[in-house]
């Protein structure tokens, strides 16, 4: 009696062709998830810790100040002087009525410059503010 | 004759194996350049701005209030005690609670007041230890009330909550120094 060795009729490789459509898909998927990093940061700051943050649920309405452990200030892409910030910070607020301004600020900063920056803010009609901090566990 | 051979067409195929690694690179430079850090901070909303001459001083009884002071030295006085910063969380639950069933017109307030010099640090370990009290009565009464997590509750029932243990911070009007 011959016995005939049996063989697989399938192919043994995977099917790499739809590789890229996946990979696409996880592009896509990062692209729409994830906000660009737009801001280069001139002022150094280290954040302090606290254990009661929240996330800031909508990012797109969040205009960020820094302060860093200079006392220098940051708008956007400048380094503001205190008195123009109210100006700034207005004409934010006419384009986005619902703006949160995030506050990042060093935690050696001293509070004079925080209240100074916060009053100008309330004169400014752009009350929403987050001080920003890192999460401690 | 020449014979005009008809050339046998080839497979319009183009070679898709480098496919995946060029849409891989694409990837890689989405996940560098963007930040999936999340924003976390505490966040409050300011009181409008009111010139100094059109202000009306609203007297508060005193039960109501819990005046915290922060000097320039670090050193922290709720409603006229030196206490250390994490006992301030402690202190605010105790009378939190006590107020949950009376009107929001009796709400307790809690008022922080700082120093210019006093360190930014200080003024926000007292703003989370404030925070830490509210969010942890909110949580007592949701499980007291609902049996759930503040984040499992329904809009109505967060609202209640929100109300019977109703948050305000108040920043003092910082004063005039010339």
């Amino acid at each position: 009696m011959k016995f005939e060795k049996k063989r697989a009729e399938t192919k043994q490789e995977i099917p790499t062709s739809s590789m890229p459509d996946i990979i696409f898909m996880l592009l896509l998927f990062f692209m729409v998830a994830t906000t660009l990093r737009e801001q280069e940061i001139f002022v150094k700051f280290v954040l302090p810790e606290a254990e009661a943050v929240q996330k800031i649920e909508n990012k797109r309405l969040v205009s960020y100040i820094w302060v860093g452990d200079n006392e220098r200030i940051q708008i956007d892409d400048n380094i503001v002087q205190l008195k123009q910030i109210q100006k700034i910070m207005y004409d934010k607020r006419v384009v986005l009525p619902n703006v949160i301004v995030s506050l990042r600020v060093d935690k050696n900063s001293r509070m004079g410059l925080i209240t100074d920056i916060q009053q100008r803010l309330r004169k400014a009609d752009a009350r929403r503010i987050n001080y920003s901090a890192r999460a401690k566990f | 004759m020449v014979t005009l051979k008809r050339r046998k067409r080839e497979g319009g195929e183009f070679s898709a194996g480098s496919m995946a690694d060029i849409t891989f690179l694409l990837l890689l430079f989405f996940l560098v350049t963007t930040n999936i850090d999340v924003d976390t901070g505490i966040g409050l909303v300011l009181p409008e701005y009111v010139p100094p001459e059109e202000r009306v001083d609203t007297p508060i009884s005193p039960d109501r209030l819990v005046a915290i002071l922060v000097n320039a030295n670090g050193d922290v006085l709720l409603n006229k005690e030196i206490i250390a910063i994490p006992q301030i969380s402690e202190i605010l639950k105790e009378k939190i609670r006590s107020k949950i069933n009376l009107p929001k017109k009796k709400k307790l307030i809690v008022s922080i007041k700082v120093d210019r010099e006093t360190n930014y640090n200080l003024f926000m370990q007292t703003l989370d230890q404030v925070e830490i009290a509210f969010k942890e009565v909110r949580e007592e009464y949701s499980l007291g009330t609902y049996g759930k997590k503040v984040k499992d509750l329904t809009d109505e029932e967060y609202k209640d909550v929100r109300a019977k243990v109703f948050k305000v911070v108040s920043f003092a009007e910082p004063e005039e120094v010339k």
